[in-house]
């Protein structure tokens, strides 16, 4: 044990020394022997690892991208186009083949930045993020993903390359992507966290991705769930086109009586039945004039919470919208 | 799966910083610098130029100094003739000594002394990260270094290509019939035909479809099958070589293949290898075929597909060495 411990001192000691300065191969204007590329090498080892453990693939609705965890307790960042929704259950698969279930936070639909939180219990990997955005234009960097998708065989892919542009909410790198990479993790070589991949130019050698500090600029909303925006990464759900699948007549009781309901719609998926007596819509008093602006107000997809009394027992669920027909 | 599109968009305004592209990843300055390599890839790459318009279409790896050369076979049947490269000497009238499709790997011979092979006894396993070295570009006296990192487990590549007849085939009344015959296939070169009955294949009776389809798993492409059938009232019997069905049909086009730039840039035998080095060097389909190397010179493998805009394929060492030793013992 006490052995254990001294090694654990030690490499603490040797890691500090070696990764606590930016690595000299960054200021030169490219590799100029092979011991350059070898540090290279030896920085992006040392870090594969850890930052292959927190890249996660992610699975919803058929599609599959990527994302990374950022925290012991499961907070990830991924790509506003990948997670697509607010409140939406996403699945986690680790490298190893591990899991979770996921649900998306907020998003920013301009700059293709989102949240995600795993709910299951952890502790779970995670990286290190470059909060100080230290990371400068030339410097080298990582790319990881799940590309094409979830394949245990494979991995993660790994892929090297330099910062070649930056701008405010975009950072351009040439490391090569693809599709399943998106929401993935870009490293520097001191293996902190710097952008999220986003998008690819027409050459190989294009790779966009979103910087650190674009989630840092809108870290509160993103984390409470919020959807920034009403640009082209993500859409909103368009009002009115929410489908509940029932049809009320107000009770003189109060609350609003089913009196209708669809085969296989929502209402009935939840166990509504035929005279239950609906009480509370969004958490206020069930009225026919708020269910009609409720629905007028939501999109397909869009969750409602619901109170009922069906058979003397009360209900409550929340639901998600089916489409209008 | 569907995967997650990315968005193919430049949105970086004008304005941004840009890092000059001398100093890129695949930049000139980066090339210079891994100019100790460039002699390994000098010496025992083979480029391969097709006869008719004098251009480079692929590489191919050097295995012993009296000129035995490995090449990606599915790529180098589709020239016709072909003149051969090494070093800066041109060699004519290049000979195929065998083949193997499990690997997509060709032995061809050219008349050459002193050569300098791939040494396969340094050969090792890599972990990821690390810096391999392929081919890039070729000019007439000089091939470009590339460089890569392995980025992915060390594994077998599933899939391959089923071996086809290219037919089209018919069940009625307990026959099975031709119903069609693709073009350009092995089944038109022996030239069967629409409506042919068909009995026997290498002389076991077919009773129905799932007979025959059964039959040729188990064979591989190029392998030639004996047909027994009726046309009207004549019995006759067929020899017809089958066919790679990625060859006939194409390959399966995803959203990451187009991508990936197409037929220019991907192999087209991309998958069903038995067992594969992945690193992400930018090579396309005409660079495939050559060796890869260290940092220290030691020989790693030899490059067999460009997949997609991340991926490439490399046979690993060992399994080529194994392989070399199979191809030569062929009568």
């Amino acid at each position: 044990m006490k052995c254990g411990l001294n090694l654990m001192v030690c490499s603490f000691v040797i890691g500090g020394l070696v990764y606590a300065d930016r690595p000299d191969f960054n200021d030169k204007e490219a590799p100029q022997t092979l011991g350059d590329f070898r540090e290279i090498q030896s920085a992006l080892q040392s870090h594969l690892e850890r930052t292959r453990s927190a890249t996660v693939c992610l699975q919803m609705g058929g599609g599959s991208g990527s994302a990374v965890i950022i925290s012991k307790d499961g907070l990830v960042l991924t790509a506003a186009h990948v997670t697509s929704k607010i409140d939406e259950e996403i699945k986690v698969i680790m490298e190893d083949g591990r899991e979770f279930t996921g649900r998306s936070l907020g998003l920013n639909s301009e700059t293709d930045s989102a949240m995600l939180q795993i709910e299951d219990a952890g502790p779970f990997p995670f990286v290190e993020v470059d909060l100080k955005d230290t990371t400068k234009l030339g410097d080298w960097v990582f790319s990881l993903g799940h590309s094409g998708g979830f394949d245990k065989a494979r991995g993660v892919n790994v892929r090297v390359g330099r910062l070649v542009r930056e701008a405010e909410t975009t950072v351009q790198s040439d490391c090569m992507l693809i599709g399943g990479d998106s929401g993935g993790p870009l490293f520097n070589m001191e293996g902190e966290l710097i952008a999220i991949h986003s998008r690819v130019g027409a050459s190989r050698e294009e790779s966009m991705h979103v910087p650190i500090r674009e989630f840092q600029a809108h870290w509160d909303e993103l984390k409470s769930g919020k959807f920034i925006g009403d640009g082209g990464f993500a859409q909103k759900s368009e009002p009115g086109t929410g489908f509940l699948g029932v049809a009320t007549e107000e009770s003189h009781e109060g609350g609003l009586k089913v009196i209708e309901l669809w085969e296989d719609g929502v209402a009935e998926k939840i166990g509504l039945k035929l005279g239950d007596l609906i009480v509370e819509i969004a958490g206020e008093k069930a009225t026919k004039e708020l269910m009609v602006s409720k629905l007028a107000e939501l999109g397909a997809g869009d969750k409602l919470k619901l109170k009922w009394i069906s058979g003397g027992e009360t209900k409550e669920e929340t639901v998600k919208l089916g489409e209008r027909p | 799966m569907k995967i997650i599109t990315l968005l193919v968009a430049i949105t970086i305004p004008l304005v941004a910083n840009s890092l000059p592209s001398e100093k890129r990843k695949n930049g000139p300055l980066i090339q210079e610098a891994l100019s100790p390599i460039q002699v390994s890839l000098q010496e025992s790459s083979a480029v391969f130029y097709n006869n008719e318009t004098s251009k480079a279409f692929l590489y191919g790896t050097v295995v012993s100094d009296d000129g035995l050369i490995v090449t990606k076979a599915s790529e180098i049947e589709e020239v016709e003739s072909y003149y051969v490269r090494v070093g800066t000497k041109k060699f004519r009238d290049p000979i195929v000594v065998a083949r193997n499709d499990v690997w997509d790997v060709m032995m061809i011979r050219i008349k050459a002394v002193g050569l300098k092979p791939v040494d396969f006894s340094q050969t090792k396993d890599l972990s990821h990260g690390t810096w391999v070295v392929s081919n890039g570009a070729t000019e007439r006296r000089f091939r470009r270094p590339r460089a890569g990192i392995i980025s992915a487990n060390k594994r077998e590549i599933p899939g391959g290509s089923p071996a086809v007849l290219g037919v089209g085939l018919k069940e009625e009344d307990g026959d099975l019939s031709v119903d069609s015959v693709t073009e350009g296939s092995g089944a038109a070169m022996a030239d069967l035909k629409k409506g042919d009955k068909l009995l026997k294949v290498d002389g076991s009776d077919i009773k129905n479809r799932d007979d025959l389809i059964a039959y040729l798993k188990e064979k591989s492409p190029g392998d030639k099958i004996k047909l027994t059938l009726t046309r009207g009232d004549k019995e006759l019997i067929l020899e017809v070589e089958l066919m790679a069905r990625h060859k006939l049909y194409g390959q399966e086009k995803t959203r990451n293949d187009q991508l990936s730039g197409g037929e220019a840039q991907q192999s087209s035998r991309r998958t069903g290898f038995p067992m594969v080095l992945q690193h992400e060097t930018m090579l396309n389909r005409k660079t495939v075929g050559g060796p890869i190397f260290t940092l220290d010179n030691q020989f790693v493998g030899m490059n067999i597909a460009a997949v997609n805009r991340v991926e490439a394929f490399a046979i690993p060492g060992k399994e080529l060495s194994d392989l070399v030793l199979e191809l030569q013992k062929t009568p």
